[in-house]
């Protein structure tokens, strides 16, 4: 029995390296910046403030991740943040490679 | 400026526009809508089942990809989801018909919302908005569009007040601008 136990517990790794991947929204110059957070509150369900911060981070790095989980939940974070027009892609999170 | 009333929680939001408005966001709709029916590939998912969709994809795996649409227009409504072309191809294939599909239905919902006043002497309707955010999604991809055909930067604005009255583009930017104006004016609406 414990042997099996071990077994699944070693075929589970693969759900912890699911959780490694980002979706990162990209600045552009037509996305008007209170449209980029409400659609930050709308799909992720920040409070404004803190859509506004991310939205700021955008607007001034360049880039910011909003959300991170498996990568089916990335690939349809991004899928409904280009619904909304706005430029997504998700990647495996940096930090996170061995 | 264009002026909202109303609040979506009493169900009377809404919006007063012109006919010309009105004609000019109908334009812009229909011409989207047209080239986001073009190059598609929703003729080969006829099906409305998913699974069916899912067979017919998976049937045509070995042969075909499809790669970022060559138009720029489309290049930009229909982005990459991965920073690798292959990882970006292989989602595509899967993902793209249903994001057109959104993208048609949103500016569909905003097109029948447009309902042209009877008496065209009054020169304004009141145009009702039940959802919106599809009125904001429909409106963007309207304003994306534009911004690709008119290249679009952070300067353009302090261009466009600069350009003169007989430059043959200064129409299509005011339109680029007054249909921001609408984003903004139904976000500060929204919010106030």
């Amino acid at each position: 029995m414990s042997s099996q136990t071990q077994v699944e517990e070693v075929l589970d790794l693969s759900k912890f390296f699911d959780h490694l991947w980002v979706t990162i929204v990209w600045d552009d110059p037509v996305n008007l910046m209170n449209y980029v957070t409400y659609v930050f509150i709308k799909l992720f369900g920040f409070s404004k403030e803190k859509a506004h911060e991310l939205m700021m981070q955008v607007h001034n790095e360049g880039k910011a991740v909003v959300a991170s989980g498996t990568r089916e939940e990335m690939e349809r974070a991004v899928q409904s943040l280009h619904e909304h027009g706005l430029w997504a892609t998700l990647q495996r999170e940096d930090h996170g490679r061995v | 400026m264009v002026e909202f009333k109303g609040s979506p929680a009493a169900g009377d939001l809404s919006v007063p526009l012109s006919i010309d408005e009105l004609h000019i966001l109908i334009d812009l709709i229909e011409q989207l809508l047209q080239l986001l029916g073009e190059e598609s590939f929703n003729q080969r998912y006829q099906s409305d089942d998913s699974f069916d969709q899912f067979l017919v994809a998976a049937m045509e795996d070995i042969q075909s990809t499809i790669s970022q649409p060559e138009d720029p227009v489309l290049k930009r409504l229909l982005p990459n989801a991965y920073p690798d072309p292959e990882s970006a191809d292989e989602f595509r294939k899967y993902t793209e018909p249903a994001l057109r599909k959104l993208k048609q239905d949103h500016l569909l919902y905003l097109r029948q919302q447009l309902v042209l006043p009877a008496d065209h002497k009054s020169g304004r309707a009141d145009i009702a908005i039940s959802d919106p955010t599809r009125w904001l999604i429909a409106i963007n991809d309207l304003r994306l569009a534009l911004s690709v055909r008119l290249n679009i930067d952070q300067r353009s604005f302090e261009n466009y007040k600069l350009m003169p009255d007989t430059d043959q583009q200064k129409p299509l930017f005011a339109v680029f601008f007054w249909l921001g104006g609408i984003q903004e004016n139904l976000l500060n609406h929204l919010w106030r």
